[in-house]
């Protein structure tokens, strides 16, 4: 009869003496043991790794939450749910901060002996849970309702400059992966217009990411794009956006015309300037020019679509009246800063009417002047401050000779000056000293 | 010219933390908001302002990232970061981000998030923000008393 019991079907040839520690030190996975105490027992490499802690030092360690006990502790104790006898999961902070992120997801199983509670084996786990790696139906949902605001109809308006504009971009939309390059003045739209592209477009199930170049360090535009988990080459993205591409460094301009030379996500470009005129002046590389502008879209500024006033109103301020009066002199401005300028106008309008029809008398005061319905504020007479402080100084001065009888020394002291530093005030301001001729009785100036 | 304002929508407050110091340099509000529309008002009110949203991808996602993209419709000019407090592999990270960035956010993060990078974020976001509020104009007209040393 063999010494050894027979191997039972499944089971790995010597597994009766299975080295359970060398088992666990193999995983990356940090695992720990704790004792029904609630001692440390055993800890990984991986949990080493994680708490920066040497199992050498951490074993014996209690791991509750009570009041002297170290966060690491704190960290690592099985929760009521657990020491109950049924397995669990707690998200905790690390030791190192008093709240995440990041987080700790901590799963407890506690291990039940014959009587009583033998100990726990607990895993640090991926801190999200396997549902939250995809996106939810919820979140897509949310991605489709956001996605029908943006249609060429959103442009859309009565002026000759504004049916121009809509056509082009519907063109832009029915021509999938030709680059495009909007140029506009700041606040007329191009960011907007790019989104109604790509909504409208062949790549619209794929996602819209504009990167702002200018806004975002370029360190920042790097790891978003091209980072751990960057977004540039995984095919969730269907349009890129730059704002400004000209404010990122050569380098990695040349980096993203790479990307998007090789088939990657469709390139829409805006700024205040052609892509020529960038490149001429340095700013740019120039395949932006040659390859990534391949239809150059004019964004008009808001003088140019003035017959559109009336529906960016009833876009953005829905409900609100405003007086014919009013929208005649909106009309009549220049909008250097175009709709951005045009929102923040209605905007204080608005609160100024306090719910009612806005008025001409609501809107700012500029506007009024440039039409001529009020004169120019006159400017303010000037402040200047040494004279004023000079006609405070000479009349306490006097008030305190008067009062001390022309007497310089008590004057002195009324005021809380030296007499010396009296005298050196009087003569600087030319205030005839008592006793001098021309003094009067009230310390009269020269 | 109004107040540059940091908006947080979060649970734990952590975010707002780490950007105090960074908001009480640069004469900064921050504003923590304990609802999506409460938040939604405080971007919609005008001004420079820069909106933070935590969302867990793992819970209930939708309405903290419906707020950025209300804020994108309503506030156009506010740029929203998107701030996860989950770690998740490179392909659920580029998943989401994309996801996020669609909606309109103008970054967004994972864990383990430091606070150089969030001050990066913001700081770089907010100075674009005013630069449109101003038309790109230096703050002028305004006597900075801090400036008396130099002026020697």
């Amino acid at each position: 009869m063999p010494d050894t019991p027979p191997n039972r079907p499944g089971r790995p040839p010597g597994s009766e003496s299975f080295a359970w520690r060398a088992f666990f030190q193999q995983s990356t996975t940090p695992v720990f043991v704790l004792g029904k105490g609630r001692r440390l027992r055993f800890a990984n490499a991986a949990w080493e790794e994680l708490t920066g802690v040497k199992l050498d030092d951490a074993a014996g360690m209690v791991c509750s939450g009570r009041r002297h006990g170290t966060p690491l502790a704190a960290a690592l104790a099985p929760t009521p749910e657990a020491r109950a006898g049924r397995p669990d999961t707690a998200r905790r902070p690390p030791p190192t901060a008093r709240a995440g992120p990041p987080w700790w997801d901590i799963t407890f199983v506690p291990l039940a002996g014959a009587d009583a509670m033998v100990g726990f084996i607990a895993v640090v786990g991926e801190p999200a849970p396997a549902a939250a790696r995809a996106v939810p139906p919820a979140v897509a949902a949310l991605r489709a309702r956001h996605a029908t605001h943006y249609t060429p109809d959103l442009f859309a308006g009565p002026s000759p400059a504004t049916r121009r504009f809509v056509g082009l971009l519907r063109h832009a939309a029915n021509s999938p992966g030709v680059p495009v390059w909007l140029v506009g003045e700041p606040g007329s739209g191009k960011e907007t217009a790019a989104r109604v592209i790509h909504h409208a477009g062949a790549s619209r199930d794929r996602a819209f990411v504009a990167v702002d170049c200018a806004g975002l360090q370029p360190y920042l535009v790097e790891s978003l794009l091209f980072g751990h988990g960057g977004v540039a080459d995984t095919g969730h993205v269907g349009t890129v956006y730059l704002k400004d591409p000209a404010a990122l460094p050569r380098d990695l301009q040349q980096r993203l015309a790479d990307l998007f030379a090789e088939n990657g996500p469709r390139l829409v470009c805006g700024s205040t300037t052609t892509a020529a005129a960038a490149v001429a002046a340095g700013k740019l590389v120039p395949v932006f020019h040659t390859n990534l502008s391949v239809l150059e879209l004019p964004v008009p500024p808001l003088r140019d679509r003035f017959a559109d006033l009336p529906r960016f109103v009833a876009r953005w301020f829905p409900g609100l009246v405003l007086d014919p009066a009013a929208l005649d002199l909106l009309a009549a401005q220049p909008w250097p800063g175009n709709l951005r300028e045009l929102a923040d106008v209605l905007r204080g309008a608005t609160a100024a009417a306090g719910g009612g029809a806005v008025k001409v008398e609501h809107l700012p005061r500029e506007f009024r002047v440039r039409a001529g319905i009020v004169p120019p504020a006159v400017a303010p007479r000037p402040i200047t401050l040494d004279p004023i402080l000079e006609a405070v100084e000479r009349r306490l001065i006097g008030l305190a000779l008067r009062r001390a009888g022309d007497n310089q020394t008590r004057a002195a002291e009324l005021l809380g000056v030296f007499r010396a530093r009296l005298g050196r005030r009087l003569e600087a301001l030319g205030i005839v000293k008592p006793g001098e001729p021309g003094a009067s009785a009230t310390g009269g100036t020269a | 010219m109004k107040h540059p304002r940091v908006v947080v929508l979060e649970s734990d407050g952590w975010v707002a933390k780490q950007l105090r110091d960074l908001a009480a340099e640069s004469r900064w509000l921050v504003r923590a908001p304990r609802t999506t529309d409460s938040a939604l008002s405080l971007v919609r009110a005008g001004g420079p302002a820069v909106l933070l949203v935590q969302f867990d991808p793992g819970g209930d996602a939708a309405g903290p990232l419906g707020l950025i993209a209300d804020a994108r419709r309503l506030a156009p000019d506010v740029p929203a970061v998107g701030v996860a407090d989950a770690k998740l592999p490179d392909a659920g990270r580029a998943a989401w981000a994309a996801a996020v960035l669609d909606l309109g956010a103008r970054c967004v993060l994972f864990p383990p998030l430091t606070r150089p990078v969030l001050e990066d974020v913001v700081s770089g976001l907010m100075a674009a923000a005013v630069r449109r509020t101003t038309g790109g104009e230096a703050a002028g007209g305004v006597i900075d008393l801090a400036d008396e040393d130099g002026d020697g």
